[in-house]
C-alpha cells in the first residue's frame, strides 16, 4: 500500500489506465508538450523488444492544472500520458523537492501495479533510448530490484557525492553504489511499493528527509538485487543561487538521520561487495581547466581560526591536532589524509546522533572541513587522468571501510569518549 | 565607669545571644524543611525520569518538538523535565522553610516580604537562564553562518551579538527584581544607545573606506561567480 495520498481523481484515472509494464515518471515540473514529443520519438527508437510493452509517462502537476490522462494521439494504447495531482514544492529546497516527487512517482507506479518504474530528472536529460533500454532490461530481464545510474561525470563534478555520500553509503551498507542519491534510477514493482511506503518527515533542523533508494534496498530487503547502469547523461544543476552550507546540511543531515534509523542494520555489515553493472562505459569526459583551490583553502583556514570552540565539542584531540597541523602547511603541500576525513565525518555523524550541540550547528560547522577536503582532493587529482581519479576515489572508499570499526565502537559506547 | 561599660557590654551581648537563640529554632526549621524537600524532589525527579524513559518520551519529543533539543542539546527532554520537577520542589522547600522560620519567630513582616519576593526571584532566574541559552545559541549560529559566508569578522560579530543579548537579559533581570529600576533603565539605555551610535559613527565615518573596499570586493566577487563553474558540488 503506497504511503503517498493521491487525489480521488488520480486514483480513478489510475484504475482506468490499468497495469502498465513500465511507468516512466518525471520527478519534477516538466513542459507537457516537450515531454510528449520526446517520449514518442524515444519510444520509436527503442526497438522491437519493447514494442509489446505498455508505457505510462507520468509527471506531477499542481492540482489546478492536472488534465485527464490521455492516450497519445497517434499511438496505440501502449502509450499513455498521465499528469497526476501533486503539490508543487517550495523553491530553494533542491533535493527535498526532487525526493518528494520521486516518492510520488514511485507511489503512482505502485498504485498502477507496474512491473518497472523508471524515475527521471525533471530536465529529461536521461529521456533517451539507451538509458531506458538499460533500465528496463536490468529490471525486467535480469530481475534487478533497483538500478542506480553510473553518470559520466568529470573529476570535479559531484564532489559531495565523491567525498561523503558514496564512501559513507558503501562503508555502512556494504554495496558499492557510485551515486546513491541520483536524479534517475529504476525500480521493480515490489521496490516501488517499499519506497513509496517510507514517509517523508521533517528532520530536526527543519529540512525534509530525502529518499535514499540504495539504503531502502539494503535495509528493507537485503535480498533485493541492486545494480548500476552506465548513463551518458549529465545533469546541469543550477547551483549559482544555492547556498552550499544549506544544501550540504540538507543532504548530509538526511544521510545522518538515515544512519540513525538504520543503525541496527549497518552495524552488522562488514566490508563491501561490487554490484552488477550494465551498459558500456562511455568515453571519458574532457578534463576541465585547472581549478584554483585557494578560496576553498581560505574557507577551511577561516573555519579553523573561528570554529575551534565548536569543533572541540565534536572532534577528538588527535583529530584537532591533525587539523592544526594542516593549517600550517603551504597551499601546494596541503593534503587531507583519507583516514582523517573519514574520521571527521564519522565524528560529525556521532555528534548529530548524540546532540552534542544543536544539529543545525553540527551540520553548519562541517562546511569548512568539507571545503578543506575538496581543496585537498582537487589538488591531488588535477594532474591525474579520469581513470586515475576514479582509482583515487576507490582508495578513499576503502579508507572509509577500514575506519568503520572506529565508528562502531563510538556508536555503541559513546560515553567512553567525551571531548 | 569601667564596670558600667562592662555591664553594658554584657547586657548587649546577652540580648544579642537571646535574639539569636530565638531565631535559631526558626533557622533550623528552615534548613530541615529545605533539606526534606530537596530529598523528596531528588527522589521524584529520578522517578519521573525513569517513567518518561519507559514511555519513550524523548523519542516522541524529538519528533514533535525538535527545537527543544536544539536549544538545550546536552539534556534530553526527560532530563529537562526531571530538573524542572527538582527545582519546583526546591522552591516549595524554600517557601515552606520561610513559613517554618516565621512560625518560630515573632517577626511576621520578614516572612511576608520574602514570600512576596520569591516569584520575582523565580522569574528573574528563568529570565537569566533563558537569556544565557539564547545568547549561546544565537552567538554560535552567527559565528557558524559568518564563517560559512567567509566573513573575516565572524567571531567579532558573534561576540557582539552574545554580549548584546546578555546585557539585555541582565537589564531585564534587574528590572524584574526591582533593583535600582531607574538607574538600570537609564544605564541600559545609555549603554545600548551608545553601542548603536558608536557602530553608526564607525560605519558612517571611521570605516567609510573599509566598507567601500568591502563592498567593492563583494561586487567583484559577484562578477566572478557569473563565470561558468569549474567545480560542481552536486
Amino acid at each position: 500500500m503506497a504511503g503517498i495520498e493521491f487525489s480521488e481523481e488520480t486514483r480513478q484515472q489510475a484504475e482506468r489506465i490499468g497495469s502498465p509494464d513500465i511507468v516512466v515518471g518525471v520527478a519534477g515540473p516538466v513542459t507537457p508538450d516537450e515531454l510528449r514529443s520526446r517520449a514518442q520519438s524515444v519510444l520509436g527508437l527503442l526497438g522491437p523488444t519493447f514494442s509489446s510493452l505498455r508505457f505510462v509517462f507520468a509527471w506531477p502537476s499542481p492540482a489546478a492544472e492536472a488534465p485527464a490522462a490521455s492516450l497519445a494521439a497517434d499511438q496505440p494504447a501502449a502509450l499513455t500520458f498521465f499528469p497526476f495531482s501533486f503539490p508543487a514544492h517550495a523553491a530553494g529546497e533542491l533535493w527535498a523537492g526532487v525526493s518528494a516527487q520521486q516518492r510520488a512517482v514511485l507511489g503512482l507506479a505502485s498504485q498502477l501495479n507496474a512491473r518497472c518504474c523508471i524515475v527521471l530528472g525533471p530536465d529529461l536529460a536521461a529521456l533517451q533510448p539507451h538509458p531506458l533500454q538499460l533500465f528496463a532490461y536490468a529490471v525486467l530481464e535480469r530481475q534487478c530490484g533497483l538500478v542506480m545510474p553510473l553518470y559520466n561525470t568529470g573529476k570535479y563534478d559531484g564532489l559531495i557525492n565523491n567525498g561523503i555520500l558514496a564512501p559513507l553509503g558503501r562503508a555502512l551498507y556494504g554495496r558499492r553504489i557510485r551515486f546513491p542519491l541520483a536524479f534517475d534510477f529504476a525500480a521493480s514493482g515490489a521496490m516501488c511499493a517499499r519506497m513509496a511506503r517510507i514517509e517523508s518527515h521533517q528532520n530536526n533542523h527543519g529540512g525534509t528527509s530525502l529518499l535514499w533508494p540504495a539504503t531502502v534496498a539494503a535495509t528493507q530487503s537485503s535480498q533485493t538485487a541492486v545494480g548500476q547502469a552506465h548513463l551518458d547523461v549529465r545533469h546541469q544543476v543550477a547551483s549559482g543561487g544555492l547556498d552550499l552550507s544549506a544544501v550540504l546540511a540538507q543532504i548530509v543531515g538526511s544521510l545522518f538521520q538515515e544512519m540513525e534509523s538504520c543503525a541496527a542494520h549497518w552495524q552488522r555489515v562488514r566490508g563491501s561487495q561490487p554490484v552488477p553493472v550494465w551498459g558500456a562505459a562511455p568515453a571519458e569526459p574532457p578534463d576541465g581547466e585547472t581549478v584554483d583551490t585557494r578560496p576553498m583553502l581560505d574557507s577551511f583556514l577561516l573555519g579553523s581560526r573561528n570554529l575551534d570552540e565548536v569543533w572541540r565539542l565534536v572532534l577528538p584531540p588527535n583529530t584537532l591536532l591533525e587539523l592544526r597541523r594542516l593549517t600550517k602547511l603551504a597551499p601546494e603541500e596541503f593534503r587531507m589524509p583519507d583516514e582523517l576525513w573519514a574520521g571527521i565525518v564519522y565524528d560529525f555523524a556521532l555528534a548529530y546522533r548524540l546532540r552534542t550541540l544543536s544539529r543545525a550547528h553540527v551540520l553548519g560547522a562541517l562546511t569548512p572541513l568539507y571545503l578543506g577536503w575538496v581543496a585537498s582532493y582537487i589538488r591531488e587529482v588535477s594532474t591525474l587522468s579520469h581513470a586515475d581519479a576514479e582509482l583515487r576515489l576507490e582508495q578513499l572508499a576503502r579508507a572509509w571501510e577500514e575506519k568503520k570499526p572506529y565508528l562502531l565502537s563510538r556508536w555503541r559506547w559513546p560515553d567512553r569518549f567525551n571531548p | 565607669m569601667w564596670n558600667q561599660v562592662k555591664q553594658s557590654l554584657q547586657s548587649s551581648m546577652g540580648r544579642a545571644m537571646e535574639s539569636l537563640a530565638r531565631l535559631l529554632p526558626g533557622i533550623l526549621a528552615f534548613i530541615v524543611a529545605l533539606l526534606l524537600f530537596l530529598f523528596i524532589g531528588w527522589i521524584l525527579a529520578w522517578v519521573v525520569r525513569r517513567i518518561l524513559a519507559a514511555v519513550g518520551f524523548d523519542q516522541r519529543m524529538s519528533r514533535s518538538a525538535p527545537t527543544m533539543a536544539d536549544w538545550s542539546p546536552r539534556l534530553t527532554p526527560s532530563q529537562l523535565v526531571g530538573r524542572v520537577v527538582f527545582w519546583c520542589f526546591f522552591t516549595a522547600g524554600v517557601m515552606v522553610g520561610v513559613s517554618a522560620f516565621e512560625a518560630g519567630s515573632t517577626e511576621h513582616v520578614v516572612s511576608g516580604w520574602i514570600l512576596a519576593y520569591v516569584p520575582h526571584i523565580i522569574g528573574a532566574a528563568v529570565l537569566l537562564l533563558a537569556g544565557n541559552v539564547l545568547a549561546r545559541y544565537v552567538s554560535r549560529s552567527v559565528l557558524i553562518a559568518g564563517v560559512n559566508l567567509n566573513l573575516s569578522y565572524a567571531r567579532l560579530l558573534s561576540i557582539g551579538v552574545r554580549w548584546m543579548i546578555l546585557v539585555l537579559t541582565g537589564a531585564m533581570v534587574l528590572d524584574h527584581l526591582d533593583l535600582g529600576s531607574n538607574i538600570v533603565e537609564l544605564g541600559f539605555g545609555i549603554l545600548f544607545g551608545g553601542i548603536v551610535l558608536s557602530l553608526a559613527l564607525a560605519v558612517g565615518l571611521g570605516s567609510r573606506d573599509l566598507v567601500s573596499r568591502s563592498l567593492e570586493r563583494e561586487a567583484s566577487r559577484v562578477v566572478e561567480e557569473q563565470q561558468p563553474e569549474r567545480i560542481h558540488h552536486f
